[in-house]
């Protein structure tokens, strides 16, 4: 095939250049903007930023739109493309090609930021003259200056190929199998990059001195916002991993997992603790902190992911923007530091905590948790490097260091999680308590002889399994009462939406405790005609079909499983990578999956395929779970009017 | 609490509780020469695929350790040993439990002191939190928040 239309196309990458040159100047006119109105105490003038704002926006949106018409074209004379993008690539894997290497992925990150950004301006028009808005937006300016000057300099997505190649190189396998592919980092960097938003208004409070609720209340949106996207992007990229990477698992705490993961985790934190504050005026030097932190992670975890010092699964998109991204995080934690110190004195809270047996007292019990999850991920994260800067010692932090510490503390997080919907605000007498956890105690109490019943076994699990079951039932008896007053409404705002998300923190918990202790495992050669037996489920292996799909090698071994119909896993071997590529094939239900893979390319003139079973118990209830919580929080969000009877009557239930 | 209420939980905490000791009494029996091999390698990394362990990872050294530890628990070797053969044959990260000696044991040692440190502040907040005193929320403050507060 000729190269075809090199010289015509090279305008598309001259596109997104000046794309990307327009979002720089709109952040920095911004920028300039309104540092000057804020300087000159001008509020009439804070209005001329939205302008630069979508200036900039409009940029963005040009560069990725240039992006991906050479993509879609396959424009093999710009870099990105030949290196990342073949002829063959399937239309959506083209489409997703954008966010599967480094200077695409920080086009996407520099996109929705753009997207967020352009977002505030419009729904804040109204109030630009207040210094608090204009002070957040600044902040949010700030940081689009740094990603578009990424995008400028070091890591330019449109550089070009003198020669262009007749094909491209195409994306590490693993990245074109799966649809997933197309939204797990979408979701997530919406996430990610959604902190940016509450961080800008944190930083405003902090500057202008405004350190009441206001602040809080004007971007609940937009941390619920991010926090949902956050969770489901998190748990899209588990399922993903379970899909197509073979082993059966869905989180093997790696760097890259863990760098998604802390954010979360001090972002689910935050919007627990900022109820307290939203009610009760106190902890805003701590949910502040919250916040800056969990910005500050989101850039530090994008640090170990793009700067190649960790090993990790993801390491595609290593880089050398290492000592930027590690500067920049050092700033946010200096700015962050300075500003709270500078405030400190003004951030005490006019209310006090009267009883640890409160709903006060559990979302500190909360919070407690929840930050030392946070530590011990990143401390077994960061570990590996810590030893080895000091004694040059190569050592490795894995599953069973993460399973022992915070196994322990996840139960923790469920008994709370299972008693707080009782207490109420202020202090909660015992006998109170004694009469409203009951039925719900007695569900925990059904749900571990339920789960025996069905062959489970083992303390932590049935324990943690109970726990769940409690868990539901507090939730339920929650919303159960919340409805008799309130009508249907009662299932939404905060308290409604909060249990509803509750409830679907117990089914993934159902999943996750079922699937980790009682998955069975074996591995069969089997010939055609060939009966296998794993757990109950009987397997027959069928015959296997060695095919060329283009220039790929496909080898399909088809498995019947008793019951649940005819199953392919497959191994690719593309010519463009070595290893050749195994991908399972699930059948999967409520009650189990059973989980198939090839072990390895059949020898040649052998009919002998070796095949490994899994049979995990409940896994989907993880991906129900999921969504049942992203369901619950989109509940908590809803109602335009921020706050529902439901939501201020919490107290008396 | 009424005491009808004190009997349902008796009832509720007796059924737990047996259900908790009917959990963990299934009697245990030594681990077979398979499920130790399957402990070993499912804490084993592989030492060329970033991160994964050998028992999850299909890279042709993965499958050589496999049929190494098999072949070490067949001959009677204890996990000690074929630990420490590992690490002498593949560099010390390629187990993925950090060791509880020396700089390594920091790792399990700073979350327990945190943990405490961290409890023992709660409590000391507690005894402070009772004569706090208070900064003034300013008048925009109020503002914005009442009315965000009002129904339209």
């Amino acid at each position: 095939m000729l190269v075809r239309g090199t010289g015509s196309y090279i305008v598309i990458a001259l596109l997104g250049t000046f794309g990307v040159a327009v979002g720089f100047v709109g952040a920095i006119g911004g920028v300039m903007t309104l540092v000057s109105a804020l300087a000159s105490k001008r509020e009439e003038h804070h209005r001329r930023a939205i302008t630069w704002v979508f200036i900039m926006a409009s940029g963005c949106v040009l560069a990725v739109t240039a992006m991906e018409i050479g993509l879609l074209r396959d424009d093999f004379s710009m870099q990105y493309v030949a290196a990342n993008s073949t002829r063959a690539t399937p239309l959506l894997y083209k489409i997703a090609t954008l966010w599967g290497a480094l200077e695409g992925s920080l086009l996407l990150w520099a996109f929705v930021l753009s997207v967020y950004v352009t977002a505030v301006a419009i729904s804040f028009r109204r109030r630009i003259e207040d210094r608090l808005v204009a002070w957040a937006l600044l902040t949010m300016l700030l940081i689009c200056v740094f990603f578009f000057g990424l995008l400028v300099g070091p890591a330019d997505p449109f550089g070009t190929l003198s020669i262009a190649p007749i094909d491209g190189d195409g994306l590490n396998p693993l990245l074109r199998n799966h649809p997933l592919m197309a939204i797990h980092p979408v979701m997530l960097y919406l996430g990610y990059v959604g902190f940016t938003v509450p961080f800008g208004f944190a930083v405003a409070a902090l500057v202008t001195g405004r350190l009441g609720e206001g602040w809080l209340v004007l971007t609940r949106i937009w941390t619920l916002i991010a926090w949902v996207s956050l969770t489901v992007g998190i748990l899209l990229g588990a399922w993903w991993s379970y899909e197509v990477l073979g082993w059966g698992g869905y989180w093997a705490w790696d760097p890259v997992e863990n760098a998604s993961f802390l954010p979360w985790l001090t972002g689910t934190a935050f919007v627990h603790s900022v109820i307290v504050q939203e009610r009760r005026g106190m902890l805003r030097v701590w949910n502040l902190s919250l916040l800056l932190v969990t910005f500050a992670l989101t850039i530090f975890g994008t640090f170990l992911t793009r700067s190649g010092v960790i090993d990790s699964v993801h390491e595609f998109s290593a880089s050398s923007l290492g000592p930027l991204l590690l500067a920049f995080f050092a700033l946010i934690l200096v700015v962050s530091v300075a500003l709270v110190g500078w405030r400190g004195d003004q951030l005490r809270s006019p209310g006090s905590i009267d009883s640890p047996l409160s709903r006060e007292g559990a979302f500190l019990a909360n919070n407690l948790l929840f930050t030392l999850f946070a530590f011990i991920v990143l401390l077994g994260t960061v570990f590996p490097l810590i030893v080895e800067a000091i004694n040059g010692d190569q050592l490795a932090v894995g599953r069973p260091y993460f399973d022992r510490m915070l196994l322990p503390i996840g139960v923790a997080l469920l008994l709370v999680m299972g008693v707080a919907p009782t207490l109420t605000w202020r202090s909660t007498a015992g006998s109170v308590v004694g009469t409203r956890a009951l039925v719900p105690a007695a569900v925990g109490a059904a749900t571990m002889v339920l789960a025996l019943l069905f062959g489970a076994e083992g303390l932590g699990p049935v324990l943690g399994i109970g726990l769940g079951g409690f868990v539901i039932g507090s939730s339920a008896r929650h919303l159960v009462l919340a409805v008799v007053r309130n009508g249907w409404s009662g299932v939404t705002g905060r308290s409604g939406g909060g249990m509803v998300a509750h409830i679907g923190v117990s089914l993934l918990a159902f999943g996750f405790i079922a699937s980790t202790s009682f998955s069975e495992e074996a591995e069969f050669q089997l010939r055609p005609g060939d009966r296998g037996s794993v757990a109950g489920h009987q397997i027959m292996f069928v015959d296997i079909v060695d095919e060329m799909d283009g220039p790929n090698r496909v080898v399909r071994a088809r498995i019947n499983v008793e019951g649940r119909g005819i199953y392919s896993p497959t191994i690719t071997q593309y010519p463009t990578f070595g290893r050749p590529i195994a991908t399972p094939s699930v059948a999967t239900s409520f009650i189990d999956d059973v989980y198939l893979s090839l072990v390895a390319i059949p020898e040649e003139d052998s009919d002998m395929v070796v095949i490994r079973v899994l049979v995990e118990p409940l896994v989907a209830w993880i991906w129900v779970g999921g969504a049942v919580i992203a369901g619950g929080t989109l509940l908590a969000i809803v109602p335009g009017r921020r706050h529902a009877r439901a939501d201020l009557e919490e107290v008396g239930l | 609490m009424k005491q009808r209420h004190w009997i349902s939980w008796f009832c509720v905490a007796l059924v737990s509780s047996l259900a908790l000791v009917a959990s963990s009494i299934a009697d245990d029996p030594p681990a077979t020469d398979g499920e130790r091999a399957y402990e070993i390698k499912a804490t084993t990394l592989c030492p060329v695929c970033d991160g994964q362990n050998v028992l999850e990872s299909n890279a042709p050294v993965a499958a050589a350790i496999r049929a190494q530890v098999d072949e070490l628990v067949s001959e009677g070797r204890s996990d000690e040993e074929i630990r420490g053969w590992m690490a002498r044959q593949y560099g010390k990260d390629v187990n993925a439990n950090p060791p509880r000696t020396g700089i390594a044991s920091l790792v399990w040692i700073a979350p327990v002191f945190v943990a405490v440190a961290s409890a023992a502040f709660l409590v000391f907040a507690f005894r402070k939190w009772r004569v706090g005193r208070g900064a003034q929320l300013s008048d925009d403050d109020l503002k914005i928040v009442s009315s965000l507060r009002e129904p339209t």
